[in-house]
């Protein structure tokens, strides 16, 4: 068996189950261990205070008005974000992928000049995040190591994977493959995991504030 | 009968191809525009008596085709439209090559430029500023440094992978073999493609937020005289030195040269004829829109990286190990007030005055 091989078989299916199962695990682990009930009367809904929060903390109101760094963060989130999961999921070699070993399915992927532009904003997004994270004397402070692991893995993951653009290199495909690999089998027990638990944190804090009778 | 073959692939094989090209530029399916590049009016094919080989030779055919000429065409439209090969390419063909100049003076440049800063290490020592204040003044806002360090960690990538595909061939090939290569060829061009975009926006930001200081004043005339305090002594400096606005200023125009030129390569069918237009329309551009554009393009782009390579090199080495707490004043945003006092006086008097005012 080659390395390709078996980077695109038993490593791939080896941490893709690591992804599933741990992922699972640790959002039952959220959803279900239970939290101590608030005895004091209610001032407001619960339920509406956590949809607001949900929804209403993507508008970028603070950032529109200016309020201090907000704008940038705002900026750079939006961009880092909304490229990464365009990258994701609508990368013609990823549309590929998904079709042939997940779902059997595939659907129309991005063209050449929408994948250059997706990459443009994931990467000016990631970049100037990570870098705010050494120069921001109050966010370095708060940021763990894993904070930085996960954000150079994901920096790695897409350079391997630009690099690999050109489809002329089984050792490319192969080192943008291993590196999603220890991606996903790092990604549960990270901060990455905020990919599917943001809602619930979100909505958790909406929820207090509006029991309390005030807003996020 | 392998004389009988080689006949056949050497000298009929090609002269059946220019005739099927030229009974296909009869059915106007190719363009015979005036846009050939040379000087020769076409290719004329006599046929001879039967069984012989024409009265033209091959190198005459071939010496036509490479000097353009019309009727014989292979794109139908874009820059290239009317040429079948481009001779006017060689004398960058020549200057790229592992062994030519580019590789070799450009070399030569970065060598030299590390040679120097090793050598001004050796006899300098790291620059210094005695003892600490215990006062801190702010000299980069968060804004600054995040695109500062941005700027400098896709130069980092943009430079590691240019210099790879500039040098490649001469450093790498005799050593690590032509497989190992172009991996690293096709991984750095696209990597090299990708960022280069993003390396533009965050080069304009930086033009925007760091242009403020970087005037240049009388005062800088003093600093230059005095040779920047480099060799002993003090040199009077604003926020910035002589020094330091030389490389802003070196920086964002390598960055627009290095910009400009990048489009011109990642669009040459559509972008490069366009600009190439406009510039000659406004009398700026002798350079004719075709690919001739993209060599210019690609050695003026060589040219430039170099420039602010070897810059960057003397920048690098000055704010990180040759000088005492500058690098602390890029990441933090403060610095000793002593810092300020050794480098940049005119500068901490400014912003205590304008303290005092504040006091008031």
């Amino acid at each position: 068996m080659t390395l390709i091989q078996l980077l695109e078989g038993p490593l791939w299916k080896g941490s893709a189950a690591i992804f599933v199962v741990f992922g699972i695990w640790r959002l039952a682990v959220i959803l279900f261990t239970g939290r101590t009930r608030a005895k004091a009367k209610p001032a407001g809904s619960p339920f509406v205070g956590s949809v607001r929060t949900i929804l209403g903390h993507f508008l970028p109101g603070a950032a529109i008005r200016g309020h201090g760094k907000t704008w940038f963060v705002t900026l750079a989130g939006y961009s880092f974000h909304i490229g990464l999961f365009a990258l994701l999921l609508f990368a013609a070699p990823h549309v590929t992928f998904i079709r042939d070993k997940i779902l059997g399915v595939g659907w129309a992927p991005l063209p050449r000049w929408g994948f250059i532009v997706a990459a443009e904003f994931a990467f000016a997004g990631l970049l100037a995040l990570w870098v705010r994270r050494f120069v921001d004397p109050v966010v370095r402070l708060i940021s763990r190591p894993d904070d930085h692991i996960a954000a150079g893995l994901t920096f790695v993951v897409m350079l391997t994977g630009c690099m690999a653009l050109g489809q002329q290199s089984v050792f490319l495909r192969g080192l943008h493959l291993g590196l999603v690999e220890i991606w996903l089998v790092y990604f549960p027990f990270s901060s990455l995991m905020h990919t599917f638990t943001w809602p619930l944190s979100r909505g958790l804090t909406g929820a207090m504030a509006g029991r309390r009778g005030t807003r996020m | 009968m392998a004389k009988s073959l080689w006949c056949i692939l050497t000298r009929f094989l090609p002269r059946l191809l220019v005739m099927v090209l030229l009974f296909t530029g009869a059915q106007g399916l190719l363009v015979a525009p005036g846009a050939a590049q040379g000087i020769a009016t076409g290719v004329t094919m006599e046929t001879g008596p039967e069984n012989t080989l024409g009265n033209r030779s091959d190198a005459e055919i071939w010496h036509d085709l490479r000097l353009g000429a019309d009727g014989i065409v292979t794109p139908p439209s874009g820059p290239d439209a009317g040429t079948v090969i481009n001779a006017n390419g060689t004398w960058w063909s020549n200057m790229r090559r592992a062994d030519g100049p580019l590789v070799r003076y450009g070399g030569y440049g970065l060598a030299g430029v590390v040679g120097i800063l090793l050598l001004f290490f050796l006899i300098r020592g790291r620059i210094g500023y005695g003892e600490d204040s215990g006062k801190q003044i702010l000299r980069f806002r968060l804004s600054q440094r995040v695109v500062h360090w941005t700027v400098a960690a896709i130069f980092i990538l943009m430079a590691s992978t240019g210099l790879i595909l500039l040098f490649g061939r001469a450093y790498v090939v005799p050593f690590a073999g032509k497989t190992v290569y172009s991996v690293l060829a096709t991984a750095s061009m696209q990597a090299h493609n990708l960022f280069g975009p993003v390396f533009a926006v965050f080069l304009l930001a930086m033009l925007f937020l760091f242009i403020r200081g970087n005037i240049p004043k009388p005062h800088d005339i003093w600093w230059i005289l005095k040779g920047g305090g480099f060799f002993g002594g003090h040199a009077s400096a604003g926020k910035y030195n002589f020094g330091e606005k030389l490389w802003f200023w070196t920086a964002i125009l390598a960055g627009i040269t290095l910009t400009v030129t990048g489009f011109l390569m990642l669009f040459p069918d559509t972008f490069a004829p366009e600009v190439v237009k406009t510039l000659q329309a406004q009398g700026l551009s002798q350079i004719p829109p075709t690919r001739d554009t993209i060599h210019y393009s690609e050695l003026a782009h060589a040219i430039a990286a170099l420039i602010f390579i070897g810059y960057a090199l003397g920048h690098i080495y000055l704010g990180t190990i040759g000088t005492k707490g500058s690098l602390k004043g890029m990441v933090d945003g403060k610095v000793d007030e002593n810092w300020a006092r050794a480098h940049h006086d005119l500068w901490l008097d400014l912003q205590q005055k304008k303290q005092q005012e504040t006091e008031k």
